[in-house]
């Protein structure tokens, strides 16, 4: 068979195969939107708290309205007493609770230091953190305005005072992501995890279903073709889709979801098409190995979530165990999402990848020749006997 | 009618007896990815996060500074860079997390009451260890920042207790309720393994229906009375199996890593077996689209796999948007998410959560198409 037969065969198999069609074009394109929807906001805003003002001054008023005003806080309930608002927490109609002590206002004004309590439902990862920094930022505030008071009834010009009321202070400077948005931190690195698996699974459903027919005895293009033959067509048809959807996800959806991409172009493509070599180079060992069509979607969804959170963007590296991280090297996704972030988030250029490109490099030609072989053999299988 | 119930589960326990595939996706595999995801969290706190600093001032007051981050366990000072280009190469490599830099003239200015600056560029692209790393370093620069203003304020008043007064004249004393210590395996763990739960109920479920249509075999399973009880016989095994698993899992979390389970195992149980079948019946829908096992895969695949994303545990509900909430209303999994949380920390009375368990009852109205379905198919 001529090279231009056997793409023309690999092709009319791909695109009439429901399962691979939505899974390669359904899929990557229902992902694009409906992944990125729960961080559309971006930040941690308006968490619902309560409050117990057992002061009921006007200074505790005003402490109690400038926490509402802060992003974070949505102060939705007075409580009575601290046992109402525990009811409040406990029926989930409140995250956090704050209570202002009695003579709140008297022992500001003796200078006796009194505490604002604050509990914090911490059954979830962002809410603690979210309400801590509201109520913080508003007792930080409260307390230098009265430090400065105080500075000035000494007789410090308010200049002086302005500056003086702690010794030295902390500024922050976010690099990278610099509004803390979710959508930045999640949405970059889970978008080439798709890429990897959508492709995955549409090469492990193509491969699967031409083994089940080896098995089968069942006659076709795939026992005649050279085996470099198909590995070619199958890397052309998969490597132009993903290539297109590739610049559709680093390309339309950043645009859209408003994702940093401080990547040079050149650069974000070449690491990009190396990616892809790699993917394209397990799927076709993939391909190679699966002996149904059924096997690849399972196969690829149970690995997904170990994958995320093996790569150390989400919990760190050095407080995982060696052994996964080196495990999770076998896949694409892992060098390549660390790459990516670093290129494109980071703001990292390729001499600083090197070793990423490296590990996607050696996968490109380890996953080729292992999937070439088992290829092979199947198709001896085919006309051998059982 | 028993019978057809029974019957059809015996002869499934015989299916699954005969293929490794379908035993290892109701053993073997579910047992390697909780045990992934497990040992990746298992440390559950983020010690010795590694920093590097830039001292321009290289005093004795800025080395004490930098002594008192060396001894925060969060932090590790990794080494010194001369200028703030060499260490932020450090975050953009991510060799670092974030950069301290002491300025020139620290101790001059404190002693001045200049209130210098201590800058920090915080690699906040990593959001969790940004958090974990402000927080040690805001701790680490106000208690040392506070500990010279104390002995400044001893200066001018009389006695240390209004000297430790002045320096906070309101304080904020905060408390983390359930999970004290903020340990981030209990936080992503706890919904991690529901997650990865709630994808193999659909998946087991979809190859023990798939697989038997496509080995075109479902005239001789199904007899034509009672057919519901026997596809409830069917996939009854898998109902079985991921209760199981569902059990073991919550007796990992609470029982072997300790974490405390303030509220009645009956009624958490109940709601888990609530959904197991709620799941099994959103698998069987997406099977009756057309009786295509790997179609069918592929519709479990888009509906189970983004769950853990709108479960709400790691990004608040609060800051969702409409569609992402209605979606999530779409998963049986995360009013169980609900349930759990609601039952092991807050300990909440049953009727309180009534609401959560009926939300997910309602899954199993999806049963009504699916007979209907399988009537067609089988003209019975």
């Amino acid at each position: 068979m001529s090279f231009f037969q056997v793409l023309k065969a690999e092709a009319k198999l791909l695109f009439t195969d429901i399962a691979i069609v939505l899974t390669i074009f359904g899929g990557v394109i229902l992902y694009s939107f409906l992944y990125p929807q729960p961080y559309i906001h971006e930040s941690v805003s308006e968490l619902p708290i309560t409050v117990v003002d057992y002061d009921n001054t006007q200074k505790s008023r005003d402490i109690i309205f400038k926490l509402d005003a802060t992003p974070q806080v949505d102060v939705v309930r007075h409580d009575a007493s601290y046992k109402d608002a525990l009811d409040a927490l406990v029926a989930n109609k409140i995250k956090a609770i704050m209570v202002v002590p009695a003579h709140l206002q008297r022992d500001i004004t003796l200078g006796k230091s009194p505490t604002i309590a604050l509990g914090v439902d911490n059954s979830y990862f962002l809410i603690y953190g979210g309400v801590l920094e509201g109520a913080l930022k508003t007792v930080m505030t409260e307390a230098a305005s009265i430090k400065v008071a105080n500075l000035l009834k000494d007789k410090m010009p308010m200049v002086g005072a302005k500056k003086a009321f702690s010794a030295y202070s902390f500024k922050e400077l976010p690099l990278f992501n610099a509004d803390n948005s979710y959508t930045e931190y999640v949405v970059p690195a889970v978008f080439i995890l798709i890429l990897q698996q959508t492709l995955l699974i549409g090469m492990g459903i193509l491969g699967g279903g031409i083994n089940e027919r080896l098995t089968c005895k069942q006659d076709g293009y795939y026992t005649k073709a050279k085996v470099w033959q198909m590995i070619l067509s199958r890397t052309l048809l998969f490597g132009t889709i993903f290539f297109f959807h590739m610049l559709y996800y680093f390309g339309f959806s950043f645009e859209f979801f408003e994702i940093n991409h401080l990547a040079h172009i050149g650069e974000l493509l070449a690491f990009g098409v190396l990616f892809l070599a790699a993917s394209l180079g397990l799927g076709i060992f993939l391909g190679a190995v699966f002996n149904a069509r059924e096997i690849a979607t399972p196969a690829v969804l149970f690995s997904s979530l170990p994958l995320v959170f093996s790569v150390g963007f989400i919990w760190p590296k050095e407080a995982m165990p060696e052994f996964i991280q080196q495990l999770a090297m076998f896949f694409p996704s892992t060098p390549a999402m660390e790459g990516f972030l670093k290129l494109n988030q980071m703001g990292a250029d390729l001499s600083m990848i090197g070793k990423n490109s490296m590990i996607l490099t050696l996968q490109v030609f380890i996953y080729t020749i292992l999937g070439y072989y088992i290829m092979k053999k199947r198709q001896k299988g085919f006309y051998g006997k059982i | 009618m028993f019978e057809a119930f029974s019957n059809a589960f015996v002869k499934e326990l015989q299916e699954i007896k005969n293929s490794y595939y379908k035993l290892f996706v109701l053993t073997l595999f579910p047992f390697v990815c909780f045990t992934l995801v497990i040992a990746i969290f298992y440390k559950g706190v983020a010690y010795d996060m590694p920093v590097v600093y830039v001292d321009q001032d290289k005093s004795e007051l800025s080395r004490t500074l930098l002594f008192h981050m060396q001894s925060s366990p969060t932090i590790k000072l990794l080494q010194e860079c001369t200028t703030p280009q060499e260490a932020s190469k450090f975050l953009q490599e991510s060799k670092a997390y974030a950069v301290v830099i002491i300025p020139k003239h620290f101790k001059r200015d404190v002693l001045l009451k200049k209130q210098p600056q201590v800058t920090v560029m915080l690699n906040t692209q990593y959001i969790l260890v940004g958090k974990i790393l402000k927080a040690a370093l805001l701790d680490v620069i106000g208690v040392s920042s506070a500990q010279v203003d104390f002995v400044h304020n001893l200066a001018t008043t009389s006695t240390p207790i209004e000297a430790m007064e002045r320096i906070a004249p309101l304080k904020l004393y905060n408390v983390p309720f359930f999970n004290t210590t903020k340990n981030y395996f209990y936080f992503l763990v706890t919904a991690l393994l529901p997650s990865i739960w709630q994808i193999f109920i659909v998946i087991a479920t979809l190859i023990s229906f798939g697989s038997l249509f496509k080995e075109k075999r479902e005239k001789e399973f199904f007899s034509t009375s009672y057919l519901e009880l026997q596809i409830l016989g069917k996939m009854f095994p898998y109902t079985l199996a991921f209760m199981f698993w569902g059990v073991v899992y919550m007796y990992f979390i609470y029982g072997t890593m300790g974490w405390s389970f303030y509220g009645s195992w009956s009624v958490m149980f109940f709601g888990m077996f609530v959904c197991v079948i709620a799941y099994q019946a959103m698998a069987l829908l997406f099977f009756v689209t057309g009786f295509d096992y790997a179609r069918s895969l592929s519709l479990g695949a888009v509906y189970t796999a983004p769950a853990f994303a709108f479960l709400g545990v790691t990004f608040p509900i609060y800051s969702m948007n409409a569609f992402a909430l209605f979606w999530r209303d779409l998963l049986p999994i995360s009013k169980l998410m609900e349930l759990q949380i609601s039952q092991a920390n807050y300990g909440a009375p049953v009727w309180l959560e009534l609401d959560k368990i009926e939300s997910m009852a309602l899954f199993w109205i999806v049963f009504v198409p699916v007979f209907i379905r399988f009537r067609q198919r089988l003209h019975v």
